[in-house]
């Protein structure tokens, strides 16, 4: 596990290369300047060109490369081109925020989504089914904006229960909690849906397979044979999903952090590619391409835990 | 801890007017159970919550802050805030940006003539505290720090407004007293804004800007005002404590929360729970409505409204043609475009320099007199163009930010100019691609929406050879006057010439006036800016130590 655990970190380096090479080459060909952004449309062309020398981007692009991976290599991420503020100490502020939001809204997804699934297959064609698979269906359909935007009307605006916006603070649990329900809600229903119906589809096939029906056979009780033999073979499918769905999670959290004025990745990423804060931006793609790839390693390591079949030795 | 969680939810509750009900869902979610909550608050001692002052909460439209060294400050949401950490040596009226007076300085100076020279000499107040930083002691403002800061405005390594302090030598006295000695003479309408709140004429203090170094003021700055910085939380919100050292008294404010968030929506919802006291709105007439139907809450619309005009490429064909330019300002209607803001958010203006803010502007009647209102006429546009060579019309590719201010005026503009045949192809790109490409040329024509503070600005930004880049229209008819104006310094001739270059510029058909878009905010009926709302150059609502939030 060890072996294979540094070999997919040693792979990683060259997707590491790549990310970073085509994000530096591709926020430089679109139009928009980070020297306009930082000094406003009202600043001279003279102001401009300055905040370009400073700023090095007046640089050959090749020359710029170099310096980019030249500190990359020993670990910089470099300076906001906007704010001047380490590019790093901004991701360390808003990861924890993207980090606890995603968690939530994964644990609110698993923990709504997969007794849907199961009971809706167990009760296939019957009226459980039926709306546990219409309230799916809804939930892919509603886009997180709206429903949080709904969700802000009625239980901030209306019922006063919880706040409309912001982010509390690390030190105050039940504050940070209480601006986490609302946001955690809103991202964990779409993917609430995703594997209630992934779920259910994983189910129907593992109930109908030889095992389960000797398993009946031999009398075992219907709580047994859903628990010990069905539930554990059709997780195997499922976690692999959550690790893809928590990637995705980390990526669509932006919308909902707009929302709810939430600091986060994806806002970060999202207001340094308006600004064409190019080191911010690179920064942002780096963090993600290893958060990427962590996810996938854990779950190759989960794989092991839930599938005893599977060995990466 | 359980006895701060509860008065920390009963000031909250106090200051949105919460139920009872609404009091003890939020406890509950906070795991206070009502009779906790019930016992704690008898505990309470009111007289001692009621002493305490409020902090005001105001969101604004932004993602972020992008610098709060004044010197740097572009935007909004920063202009907002280094407004009330920074002084001018003169301000703004609060509330009304049409008069001037005192700030830093004990008067208004009149200028003199000290060798064929004009000097404006400045008398500082006493005992202007400068905040406490991390790095550097509270101290007494001097005149070193004065002129530490207009060096440092006048500088292109550590201002963008470097060009506005060209031709500008300011020099210490006495520790009380500077002078600015001007190359060229200037009006007091255009030498005192300078000088004032906005832009380069905040005053940095050295010991402060040096003791934090430049990249750390630009997220942690130091000033004079009556809110000192406290702390800024990326993406989220800077915090600013009350300066109870302030020249001009403790403010009524214990602090400003001051809030980043971007969806109007979000915005509105936290007004109306009573999350945040004060955002910025929708410049949408129909949305002042609205608001202003909601309980407790209140909006206002206010100057300074940032004009939006079309600026034409006189030298682009066929747009060279002035009969094709004039067909253009005869295919448009200005009510089209106020319609899409609607009052009292749009206002129609009839020169680029908006009258209603600023001398030099043409008012409807002078626009009319002048014979360049231009009301629209499709029969004679298309006549026009039939005249010009160009009867069948023809297509140009234009390029618009994704900013409703923008492509919502453009598409009026490609609606009005189809009904004479012009065919316009339109792109929508990002505002910064949009900005860097109409400053490249892309577009012969340009719609533009911007606010500056004199009609120097106006007229030499965007229609002048000087202007460079942001001279969309490549215009050079009005070069002399505008250089003539800037050194006139009796103020009704400056503002006889400056309409007259405004005349000029739409007798060319370079330019066609459409609306100034008014800045709206709304408030909790709570909120009390101290003044009244009448323009105001720093684009918000204008909060300062008078500024009160009642229980």
């Amino acid at each position: 596990m060890l072996r294979h655990i540094f070999r997919r970190l040693l792979l990683a380096i060259p997707t590491l290369l790549v990310v970073v090479t085509i994000i530096f080459l591709v926020v430089r060909v679109i139009p928009g300047n980070p020297a306009v952004a930082a000094l406003g449309e009202y600043a001279s062309q003279d102001a401009v060109n300055k905040l370009e020398q400073q700023l090095g981007l007046d640089k050959p692009k090749w020359v710029q490369y170099v310096d980019y991976m030249n500190a990359l290599a020993h670990g910089d991420l470099g300076k906001s081109m906007i704010n001047r503020r380490p590019a790093i100490d901004q991701i360390k502020f808003v990861l924890p925020y993207t980090l606890e939001l995603t968690a939530a809204a994964i644990l609110i997804a698993l923990i709504l989504g997969i007794p849907t699934g199961v009971l809706t297959a167990v009760k296939r064609n019957t009226w459980v089914d039926y709306t546990g698979r219409v309230f799916s269906l809804a939930g892919l359909s509603a886009p997180s904006f709206y429903v949080g935007l709904l969700f802000i009307y009625f239980f901030a605006a209306r019922l006063g229960w919880f706040p409309a916006i912001g982010a509390g603070d690390f030190h105050h649990l039940g504050k940070n909690l209480q601006t986490l329900v609302l946001p955690a809600i809103t991202l964990g229903l779409i993917e609430t849906a995703y594997i209630a119906r992934m779920t259910r589809s994983v189910m129907l096939g593992v109930l109908s397979e030889d095992y389960v029906r000797t398993a009946r056979a031999k009398g075992l009780a219907e709580r047994i044979v859903l628990s010990q033999h069905a539930i554990r073979a059709a997780l195997i499918p499922i976690v692999s999903l959550v690790g893809i769905f928590t990637i995705s999670l980390i990526g669509n959290s932006v919308l909902v952090e707009t929302v709810f004025a939430r600091p986060g990745l994806g806002k970060l990423m999202v207001g340094a590619a308006n600004q064409r804060d190019y080191t911010m931006l690179q920064a942002v793609m780096v963090v993600y391409a290893l958060i990427i790839i962590v996810i996938n390693i854990v779950v190759d390591i989960i794989y092991t835990v839930v599938d005893p079949r599977v060995r990466y030795d | 801890m359980q006895e701060r969680k509860i008065e920390e939810l009963v000031r909250e509750a106090s200051r949105k007017g919460l139920s009872r009900r609404q009091l003890i869902q939020r406890a509950a979610v906070l795991g206070i159970s009502a009779p906790a909550l019930t016992v704690a608050m008898t505990k309470m001692a009111p007289a001692a919550l009621a002493q305490d002052r409020p902090t005001l909460r105001i969101a604004q439209n932004a993602a972020d802050l992008a610098s709060l060294d004044p010197h740097y400050a572009a935007g909004t949401q920063d202009r907002a805030l280094v407004d009330m950490v920074f002084n001018g040596l003169v301000r703004f009226k609060p509330g009304d940006s049409t008069q001037i007076e005192p700030d830093l300085a004990t008067a208004v100076p009149e200028p003199s003539d000290q060798g064929g020279k004009q000097v404006w000499t400045f008398t500082l107040r006493d005992n202007v505290q400068v905040h406490k930083t991390g790095k550097s002691d509270a101290y007494t403002l001097t005149a070193d720090d004065v002129v530490f800061s207009f060096k440092k405005a006048a500088d292109e390594n550590t201002s963008a407004y470097a060009g506005d302090y060209q031709g500008i030598t300011v020099a210490k006295v006495d520790d009380k007293t500077v002078t600015f000695t001007l190359d060229n003479p200037l009006s007091p309408t255009l030498f005192l804004p300078k000088v004032a709140n906005y832009s380069g004429g905040y005053v940095v203090p050295q010991k402060a800007y040096e003791a934090l170094g430049a990249d750390a003021f630009k997220t942690a700055p130091a000033g004079t005002g009556p809110f000192k910085f406290d702390s800024y939380t990326p993406q989220n919100s800077v915090a600013l404590v009350a300066n109870d050292d302030y020249f001009r008294g403790q403010p009524k404010l214990a602090g400003i929360d001051y809030r980043y968030i971007e969806e109007s929506s979000s915005r509105e919802s936290a007004l109306l729970s009573g999350d945040i006291d004060v955002i910025n709105g929708l410049p949408e007439g129909q949305w002042v409505d609205k608001m202003n139907k909601s309980d407790g809450v209140k909006a206002d619309v206010f100057g300074v409204g940032e004009a939006i005009w079309l600026e034409i490429n006189v030298t682009a064909k066929p747009f060279d043609d002035a009969k094709v330019r004039q067909a253009i300002a005869l295919a448009l209607s200005r009510e089209n475009h106020v319609a899409l803001f609607g009052a009292p958010v749009g206002e129609t203006i009839y020169s680029v320099v908006p009258a209603q803010l600023m001398p030099g502007g043409l008012t409807e009647e002078q626009a009319k007199k002048a014979g360049v209102i231009y009301e629209q006429n499709i029969d004679q546009a298309k006549q026009l163009l039939a005249e010009a060579g160009v009867k069948d019309g023809f297509e140009i590719k234009l390029v618009t930010s994704q900013m409703d201010d923008y492509r919502r005026n453009y598409e009026v503009l490609q609606d009005e100019l189809g009904k004479i045949g012009l065919k316009i192809d339109l792109q929508v790109v990002q505002h910064a691609a949009m900005h860097e490409l109409i400053r490249k040329g892309t577009n012969p024509l340009v719609i533009y929406v911007a606010f500056r503070p004199t009609a120097d600005t106006y007229l030499t930004q965007f229609f002048t050879t000087e202007g460079g880049n942001t001279n969309f229209a490549h215009y050079s008819a009005i070069d002399d006057a505008v250089a003539k104006a800037r050194t006139t310094t009796d103020a009704d001739e400056q503002a006889k010439l400056w309409q007259d270059a405004n005349t000029q510029i739409l007798k060319d058909y370079a330019a066609y006036p459409f609306l100034i878009k008014n800045l709206v905010y709304a408030r909790s009926n709570k909120v009390d800016y101290g003044h009244e709302l009448k323009s105001i150059v720093q684009l918000y609502p204008g909060i300062d130590e008078t500024t009160s939030i009642s229980s």
